[in-house]
């Protein structure tokens, strides 16, 4: 188990997609970090959603599909190791690789920009790990229903561009028609950012949007691991 | 002693029946083929042997044991090699077989393996970097990491050109050689041929007939020749022929002589006949080929 979480690691640092998940929110924060007022809540929040979000829906999905495809999987479970195992290691990776995003980004921006970082550190936390629960969901169920790593790849790209638009990382909320707004709100990666900016503002997230986030986490892993396939 | 015993094993998916009654044991130390066209049933088969599918009825036992009940005691003493799975395009050839080798509770030591398989060269080399023979030879490896008692290859040359062929069946060789079973899945004959102490013969979901590779050729050759004009004491001498051990049948029609034998026959005749300076031309010998024998215990042509 050891042995094939090192080895994984190896892999992940190997795989170009875990280096622009890295950078791209990275590259986002700085540009526009430039130019905003230092008092600022918003872009921060949203360059983590945007980081949490590409790798639940492009890297993980990607990944696993993949790993089905090329029958690793099934040449796993031929072996005394449970294949399980390598999705638990892939899990815990990914989650790994999101903290780290999440970790540069507040490192580049308390430093470097001079912005605000929140002072609810244990509410901050609690909206990440709800808001990474729910995007993995998201990704496991691409993995599962995704025929190989192409298609999950592609199911990734278009779920991400529609829900980045509603949650309010494409186009300031203000700027949006107040309908689509709203209802943007109750989508996963909307109810991540929205918490994350009620974080970052100084106040308690609310309550309906962390249920709404453990919600999807909940209901959508259980379809994906009803829907998951090994081969 | 039997290592793998299947006793009317039977699986179906949805209405198709891909196994209707398949029974076979495998001894130790040989090589056993499992030899039939595409979609007959072979690699579900193994898959069932190998615990990595549920049979909808029969029994199996692998080193005494069940493969679905006891599937890690049972994975812990075999070697497979799937047909069809790739490994991640940038794991490097040593970072596979030492992750493999973490698997077993008694693994080899893989660089051992590196040398044995000529991939000491490739060691860092990446996956996706290797030619389809030295990925086939990474693949063989993998599947005698875990120090097995029996490995299961599937569809090995699959994809090689000749060359490499010949040299992966040499490479098979040296695994039985070093004491373990192989079970071998083929839809190649030559291969077969080649290899095999024994063969199940695959068709439709059945085993149609389990025997050696010579066995199932078996049955008789024939050998043409025709008599040189004018060489009158040949006459004699080509009828004589029916009185060699291996001949079972001379028939003749002027000049023409058909000669029918077993085993060694052809090697008899043409001693007899240099014996008896009987001057023969357009010598031709027709061997059955298991292609032959497929034909005639299925009814239809293979492929």
């Amino acid at each position: 188990m050891m042995k094939l979480a090192v080895v994984e690691t190896k892999l992940l640092t190997r795989e170009p997609g875990a280096l622009f998940s890295l950078l791209i929110p990275l590259f986002i924060l700085v540009v526009f970090g430039s130019s905003i007022e230092p008092g600022d809540t918003v872009l921060l929040p949203m360059a983590l959603a945007i980081a949490v979000g590409m790798v639940g829906l492009y890297l993980l999905p990607t990944t696993l599909a993949t790993y089905r495809e090329r029958g690793i999987l099934r040449r796993l479970s031929a072996t005394p190791v449970r294949p399980g195992n390598l999705l638990v290691v892939q899990l815990i990776l990914q989650l790994v690789l999101a903290m780290t995003a999440c970790g540069l980004l507040l490192a580049v921006a308390g430093t470097v920009l001079g912005a605000h970082l929140p002072a609810g550190v244990l509410s901050a936390v609690l909206v990440f790990l709800l808001g990474t629960a729910s995007m993995f969901a998201i990704g496991l169920l691409i993995a599962a229903l995704a025929p190989n790593g192409r298609t999950a790849n592609g199911i990734g790209v278009l779920l991400y561009f529609p829900m980045a638009y509603l949650a309010g990382l494409m186009q300031p909320k203000d700027q949006m028609p107040a309908m689509v707004a709203r209802i943007g709100e109750y989508t996963p990666l909307g109810a991540f950012g929205q918490s994350m900016r009620e974080v970052w503002a100084g106040g308690a997230p609310s309550p309906l949007l962390l249920g709404v986030l453990a919600a999807y986490a909940l209901v959508v892993s259980i379809a994906a691991a009803k829907f998951f396939r090994w081969e | 002693m039997a290592v793998i015993e299947v006793t009317d094993l039977r699986k179906k998916y949805a209405d198709l029946t891909v196994l209707d009654g398949v029974s076979f044991s495998v001894e130790e130390g040989e090589i056993f083929g499992i030899l039939g066209p595409n979609g007959t049933g072979k690699t579900t088969t193994v898959e069932c042997v190998e615990g990595l599918r549920r049979p909808d009825g029969g029994s199996i036992r692998v080193l005494g044991l069940d493969p679905v009940r006891d599937a890690r005691k049972v994975r812990e003493q075999i070697g497979v090699q799937l047909q069809q799975t790739q490994l991640p395009e940038s794991i490097r050839v040593w970072e596979a077989l030492d992750l493999y080798a973490s698997f077993y509770a008694n693994p080899r030591d893989w660089r051992e393996l590196l040398e044995e398989w000529g991939l000491a060269d490739k060691r860092d080399a990446r996956f996706g970097k290797l030619s389809g023979g030295q990925q086939q030879r990474l693949f063989i490896a993998l599947a005698l990491v875990g120090n097995p008692r029996v490995a299961f290859l599937d569809e090995l040359t699959t994809g090689l050109d000749p060359q490499a062929r010949r040299t992966t069946w040499e490479l098979v060789k040296r695994v039985r050689a070093s004491g373990v079973t192989v079970v071998l899945v083929s839809h190649f004959m030559d291969e077969v041929e080649e290899l095999c102490d024994r063969v199940a013969v695959f068709n439709r979901g059945k085993v149609v007939a389990i025997d050696t590779p010579a066995g199932l050729v078996g049955g008789e050759h024939r050998m043409r020749f025709t008599l040189m004009a004018g060489d009158a004491s040949g006459r004699g001498d080509a009828a004589d022929l029916e009185n060699l051990p291996e001949v079972t049948d001379v028939s003749r029609e002027g000049n023409r002589v058909v000669v029918t034998g077993r085993g060694d026959f052809a090697t008899a005749v043409t001693a007899h006949l240099a014996r008896h300076h009987v001057l023969v031309s357009d010598l031709r010998i027709d061997k059955r080929t298991l292609d032959d024998a497929f034909t005639a215990l299925t009814g239809r042509s293979f492929e």
